[in-house]
């Protein structure tokens, strides 16, 4: 197993932002074959594919589609999940700005089966180029008169990573506070608007047209048996060749980062491997030896997720990797929920004491126990999101935490290499909030 | 005023529901005003007939939105893991001492705002730096003084 | 199994309720407590937000499950922190996560004794904190407007107060700002919350964060009384419960009514109880050109004297916020006693009416609306707007139309127009102008005489500021006064004998569903009962009235309200059943339509937030109507207005500039101007941009 070129296909050597090359590749024939078939033909070739959605948990997208109330008399919605914000994940842009023709395809073949006449494609704000190139894309589609009686409008974010989450979205897409939503009710039966809606992520939807295209027995025998197909994995951090790699599902991941991606550079050691983007369990070196696909992650304790690698390489203090790490889910918890919101402000707080040395060993104990009253009590998974790395650093490589607090301090002296780094929450000295000792 | 009522009119209209151009309206807001001063929020209020507050809540919520005024140029450094790993802290610190302002702060000519991050979603490009929104990627302290030579022009 | 019915077990007890109902109303239905802090149906569909409600459920996840946002379904297992140790350590959680940042103020803190987080840390929460950092602290406490303190430390963030403003209210004023724990709430740039219903937040707050300027540091839990009464300052009539301490009325706050007012109250019922102690309140009767303090004695007999002298002509000018009982007395005293028979009455409510009764609740449940009413609903009966809002997010289709000519003529119509309508409610104008009108129609035969008045009685202070009673006034020998504030009467009346609050008697009041409410005596009044100087005075005339409202109201309950007793209106009255249809009346006069120039009908409306008991509330000042003029959106689209802006409005040589704010309800080719930022405009007006 190895390279399998779906998503990428045919960008080696054609600038497939260009509708005629993408035409010229054989693009948007996906569609016709689509509307050939009735709804329920499509659902059921979807279904049959087990597509696996790419935005994190992996649920198969036919299945979604066959969730959604068609007889609802509201109209029904796709939107599609560019809002791709977690740290370590880069795949969906690179969907977007090299083969935007294909997510558009998809998004009309899928549009077809749950019977939508409206999409909506929520990008990230900080995806400037992107969306300039998605755009453009759409509107030289739509002009082609590929469109039919569906329209594609893309939504532009503006800087929040829970708007990641699907109902999140929603809210923002509405034009709220982009604040998840309590479920029940799923989105298939009251989403967007309170109607039917169906949430794919970008590399989900931009691979419905290769199903098209190779009918659905075939695309289920490629990757694994739970796992078909393949995925864009982002591989960052200490890496001697970082970047996307679209390969087949259940890819080594020693080969992923060894033979692809050159290994960990500058003659250092690997010290812990992120496989989901930042929000997953981490593995250690010695775990690295799993297929890449959603079961064999799962048990191994971590996930899927993102499909993005973060290599992290000896050099790193594991405290300030779960500080910086903490920091960002504070910083983008979105405030509804009581476990994360107070939760996570909670674990910056003892993090920054442990790492500062000035803490006590009981503190350990005391950041275990808060993570497991956050962890699955949130509303949404963003409070998960924020223990499940941490957890597993405290797990694996718990000598480092003693060390810090037995030494007074960090053992790595001023030369971890995240010494130092500035998040975002630190510069917020405007906020109305202040602190005073307890 | 009113043409701007026009604009965010004619935007809400591509919606089902004309509140989903909250954020299009704020951004565009954004664009002639270079921040969100109160009157842009009710002037976002008043073109989609919401109310201010309601503004200013959708506003404060997103990191993109700047309540606050800020510099001609907006220079943000991704801070998050992937970039941190291989050295976001001394571009940030290229940064500090070539712009001399810190983290969240904006240069006393009003020229530009620098700030750090969350991940910007360019993690295999480490360090990304979005300057005035465009990316800048695999950025290194010694490219910070061409930067910034750029935008004081 | 009955239909409609599912069966699931709560902490091992089986309960049988309706398909749709909640988790946490199915488990009190088994008589169990599912604790919650974010949940209140009455604010919409549920949140999640808080997770105090954190239960195991199966089927589902092998996690806790937020029991606020789900149904009961057939089979069902939940299990509360009684039986599950998982709920137990998820809810203990929740309330650690709570009290992380919470300053544990309780001592000092308004809420203190009547605080559900207080209440449920006592039932769920840890014994004590493992918080050793700094908490959040925040500047405290910030005014969110002269009558609400915010204090943001004590806020957990359950957004009841931002979801009442955004989705009951519908105002858009308190809102949640910035993001994550840094989220607090707020009014936009640190402007008040102006609102007819702003008040309400500080009731469904669960903490002592949003608490009452009036009632901070006031009073604590166990040395206050509660008194069930019923407001008595518009038609609605919405339930209240006075607190009070020392004998002194300290709060009023909603005692759920959920045919009326949900448990709601607008902010003038609710914060307007000031006016009690005003500087002006006349506590002995007044007498003279300086209408200087007399005693009562002497006010009786130049009551009597003057009564006498006037004689039939003497006409009565009623407020309609007297009790039934109080308008009933008097018209006993006027009609039997003096034998007259002449009464400004405050409202003409056609009987016909009856027919088509039904509770306001009603109106939430229907598909179609029609307001014809010129004035703005919210300003004449405020929480029928809250009732109007809640059928338009059910989907009703609400028109707004303006009658031309007077409104009660259009209700004298109603029998006879084919509006198909099934249900129709009528908006009087004052408090309890219907059960005045019935009251005085109660007392007597006598027909009314077309004679000069030579004596005026002016009951109420509502009446002494009514123009038209003052243009009676003038033409009056003398004028008798009965009212509770010295300024109404100045250099109007001769003769002062002083009144009492609905704060401050017992009685009855009829609200404009028709429904008979009863109020109850909350303070002493720093003067005797109305009916103890009437039944005196009645006696001269040698007229027998019972100084006791009970009594009266069993009198005028045999005449007019089939017999019920005090005991039986109760606390929580119940609406009578719809009278017959009457038969087709003769057709009423057919209004003309006005003539129109191009011009725009103007209305000067009086505003909700206006009157004898507001204008002595201090507080509740900042809530008067700006300078703004209300234009539907058709006018302003033909007239190039744009929302927010301003405008010029001219008739007749005069022009102002006022913002005009577009509203859909309103109809097309009226505007509305609060009555004091109309100035001189004339009834047809020109709006330009
Ligand atoms: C905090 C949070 C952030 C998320 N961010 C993303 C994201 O950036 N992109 C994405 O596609 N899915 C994201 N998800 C997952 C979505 O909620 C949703 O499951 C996904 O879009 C469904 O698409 P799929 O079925 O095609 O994977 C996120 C979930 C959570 C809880
Ligand atoms: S888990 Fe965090 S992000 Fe999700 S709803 Fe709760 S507060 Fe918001
Ligand atoms: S009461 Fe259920 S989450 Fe708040």
């Amino acid at each position: 197993m190895a390279e399998l070129q779906v998503l990428l296909a045919g960008t080696d050597d054609h600038d497939l932002t260009k509708l005629d090359e993408y035409l010229a590749v054989g693009g948007y024939a996906g569609v016709g074959k689509a509307r050939a078939m009735t709804p329920e033909e499509l659902i059921d070739e979807l279904q049959r594919a087990t597509l696996r959605g790419r935005g994190g948990a992996g649920f198969p997208m036919g299945r979604k589609a066959s969730l959604i109330d068609r007889s609802s008399p509201k109209p029904k919605y796709l939107v599609v999940n560019a809002d791709e914000s977690e740290p370590g994940a880069f795949k969906d842009r690179e969907v977007m700005a090299r083969v935007p023709h294909r997510l558009i395809e998809g998004c009309l073949i899928s549009a077809h089966a749950i019977e939508a006449h409206e999409v909506f494609i929520f990008i990230r704000g900080e995806y400037l180029s992107e969306y300039e190139i998605l755009q453009a894309a759409v509107d030289e589609a739509r002009a082609a008169g590929l469109f039919g009686d569906v329209d594609i409008l893309v939504h532009r974010g503006a800087g929040a990573y829970i708007c990641g989450e699907e109902t999140a979205l929603l809210d923002a897409l509405e034009g709220r506070r982009g604040q998840p939503r309590p479920r029940p009710p799923f989105p298939p039966v009251q989403g967007l608007y309170d109607a039917p809606t169906q949430i794919n992520n970008v590399s989900t939807i931009a691979t419905v047209p290769a199903i098209m295209e190779m009918g659905a027995e075939a695309f289920a025998k490629t990757g694994t048996e739970s796992s078909p197909g393949s995925a864009i994995f982002s591989i960052s951090g200490n890496i001697a060749r970082p970047g996307n790699y679209e390969l087949e599902l259940g890819t080594p991941m020693r080969e992923l980062i060894y033979d692809l991606a050159g290994g960990v550079p500058d003659g250092r050691e690997l010290k812990a491997v992120i496989p989901g983007g930042s929000s997953v369990p981490a593995l250690a070196p010695d775990e690295i030896d799993v297929p890449l696909d959603y079961d064999s992650l799962q048990k191994i304790g971590t996930f899927f997720g993102a499909a993005s690698l973060i290599v992290v390489d000896d050099r790193c203090c594991i405290v300030q990797l779960a500080l910086r790490s903490a920091k960002f889910y504070q910083h983008e918890s979105c405030g509804k929920c009581t476990p994360c919101r107070e939760g996570t402000r909670w674990m910056v707080q003892i993090l920054e004491r442990i790492e500062a040395g000035d803490a006590e060993l009981s503190h350990i104990e005391l950041l275990e126990s808060i993570g497991s009253r956050i962890l699955g009590r949130s509303l949404c998974a963003l409070g998960d999101f924020a223990v499940y790395p941490t957890h597993s650093y405290i797990t694996k490589w718990r000598n480092e935490f003693v060390a810090h607090i037995e030494q007074g301090g960090c053992p790595y002296g001023g030369a971890s290499s995240l010494e130092g780094i500035v998040a975002p929450l630190d510069q917020h000295t405007h906020s109305p909030m202040a602190e005073v000792p307890a | 005023m009113s043409a701007f009522a026009d604009e965010v009119r004619a935007i809400a209209e591509r919606y089902p529901d004309p509140r989903s151009a909250t954020l299009p309206a704020l951004r565009l807001a954004q664009e002639r005003h270079g921040w969100l001063p109160p009157e842009a929020l009710r002037e976002v209020a008043n073109a989609l007939d919401l109310t201010p507050a309601y503004c200013k809540a959708v506003a404060s919520f997103y990191d993109m939105y700047h309540l606050a005024p800020v510099g001609k140029h907006l220079v943000e450094v991704c801070t998050n893991l992937s970039c941190a790993l291989v050295g976001a802290q001394r571009v940030v610190e290229a940064f500090e001492s070539e712009l001399g302002v810190a983290p969240g702060e904006t240069t006393t000519d009003g020229e530009v705002t620098f700030r750090t991050v969350e991940c910007l979603g360019g993690c295999g490009y480490a360090t990304v730096v979005a300057v005035d929104h465009r990316y800048r990627q695999d950025v290194t302290p010694a490219d910070v003084a061409g930067i910034v030579e750029e935008l004081r022009g | 199994m009955s239909a409609g019915l599912v069966t699931l077990t709560i902490d091992e007890r089986e309960v049988s309720v309706p398909k749709g109902t909640g988790l946490v109303e199915a488990a009190l239905a088994a008589g169990i407590e599912i604790p919650v802090f974010c949940y209140e149906p009455r604010l919409g569909p549920p949140v999640g937000a808080c997770r105090m409600c954190l239960c195991e459920v199966q089927p589902g996840p092998p996690k806790p499950q937020a029991a606020c946002t789900l149904q009961a379904a057939d089979g069902m297992v939940v299990r509360t922190a009684r039986t599950s140790a998982m709920a137990a350590e998820a809810q203990n959680g929740t309330l650690e996560f709570l009290l992380v940042n919470h300053p544990l103020d309780c001592p000092v803190c308004d809420k203190g004794g009547e605080c559900p987080l207080q209440d449920l840390t006592f039932r769920y929460g840890p014994g004590n904190t493992r918080m050793t950092f700094p908490k959040r602290t925040f500047e405290k406490p910030i005014p969110i407007s002269p009558l609400i303190a915010l204090d943001r430390e004590r806020c957990i963030l359950c957004y009841r107060c931002t979801r009442f403003s955004e989705d009951v209210a519908e105002d858009g004023q308190l809102v949640a700002v910035n993001r994550g724990a840094q989220s607090v709430i707020a009014t936009f740039e640190d402007e008040p919350y102006v609102g007819h219903f702003s008040g309400n937040v500080t009731e469904i707050c669960p903490v002592g964060a949003l608490t009452s300027t009036q009632y901070r540091f006031e009073a604590r839990p166990w040395e206050i009384q509660s008194v069930p009464t019923v407001c008595g300052l518009c038609p609605v009539g919405c339930n209240t419960s006075a607190t009070t301490r020392e004998g002194k009325v300290k709060r009023i706050q909603s005692r759920n009514h959920p045919e009326i007012d949900e448990g709601w109250l607008c902010d003038k019922g609710r914060f307007a109880y000031d006016h009690l102690t005003a500087r002006d309140r006349i506590t002995a009767p007044l007498g003279g050109n300086r209408l200087a303090p007399i005693g009562w004695d002497e006010a009786i007999d130049r009551a009597e004297e003057l009564l006498r002298r006037g004689g039939a002509s003497t006409v009565t000018a009623l407020s309609g916020g007297e009790s039934v009982e109080e308008a009933y007395g008097l018209a006993r005293l006027m009609r039997d006693g003096v034998g007259a028979n002449t009464a400004v009455l405050p409202e003409q409510v056609p009987d016909g009416l009856d027919a088509y009764r039904a509770p306001l609740s009603a109106l939430r449940d229907c598909k179609t609306i029609a307001v014809l009413c010129d004035e703005p609903v919210v300003e004449r009966a405020p929480v029928v707007e809250l009732w109007l809002k809640a059928a338009r997010r059910n989907g009703a289709t609400i028109t707004y139309g303006a009658p031309e000519g007077p409104v009660d003529a259009l209700v004298t119509d109603l029998p006879n127009l084919q509006l198909g309508a099934r249900t129709v409610y009528y908006l009087p104008r004052t408090p309890n102008g219907r059960g005045v009108t019935d009251a005085w129609s109660a007392a007597g035969e006598g027909e009314p005489v077309d004679e000069e008045p030579r004596v005026l009685v002016i009951s109420g202070d509502e009446a002494a500021q009514d123009p038209s009673v003052r243009v009676l006034a003038e033409r009056a020998d003398a004028v008798i006064g009965i009212g509770m504030f010295r300024d109404s009467f100045h250099g109007l009346a001769h003769l002062v004998l002083p009144g009492t609050s609905y704060l401050e008697r017992d009685g009855t009041t009829i609200n404009l569903e028709g429904r008979l409410q009863r109020q109850r005596r909350a303070v002493l009044a720093p003067v005797p009962d109305v009916l103890a100087w009437l039944s005196k005075l009645a006696a001269r005339f040698d007229v027998e009235l019972s100084p006791h409202a009970s009594v009266v109201f069993e009198e005028v309950s045999a005449k007019c309200f089939g017999g019920v007793t005090f005991a039986e209106v109760g606390e929580r009255a119940d609406l009578p059943p719809r009278a017959a249809r009457s038969e087709t009346q003769e057709p009423g006069s057919q209004r003309e339509p006005g003539s129109r120039d191009s011009g725009l009908r103007l209305v000067a409306y009086r505003p909700l937030f206006s009157g004898a008991a507001v204008e002595r509330t201090p507080e509740l000042h900042f809530q008067r109507p700006g300078d703004e003029i209300q234009i539907a959106p058709a006018d302003a689209q033909a007239r190039g207005v744009v929302n927010g802006a301003t405008v010029t409005v001219s008739s007749n040589g005069t022009s102002l500039e006022l913002r005009a704010r577009i509203t859909r309800e309103l109809a097309p080719g009226i505007v509305r101007i609060a009555r004091d930022h109309a100035g001189d405009l004339h009834a047809t007006v020109q709006v330009t941009p």
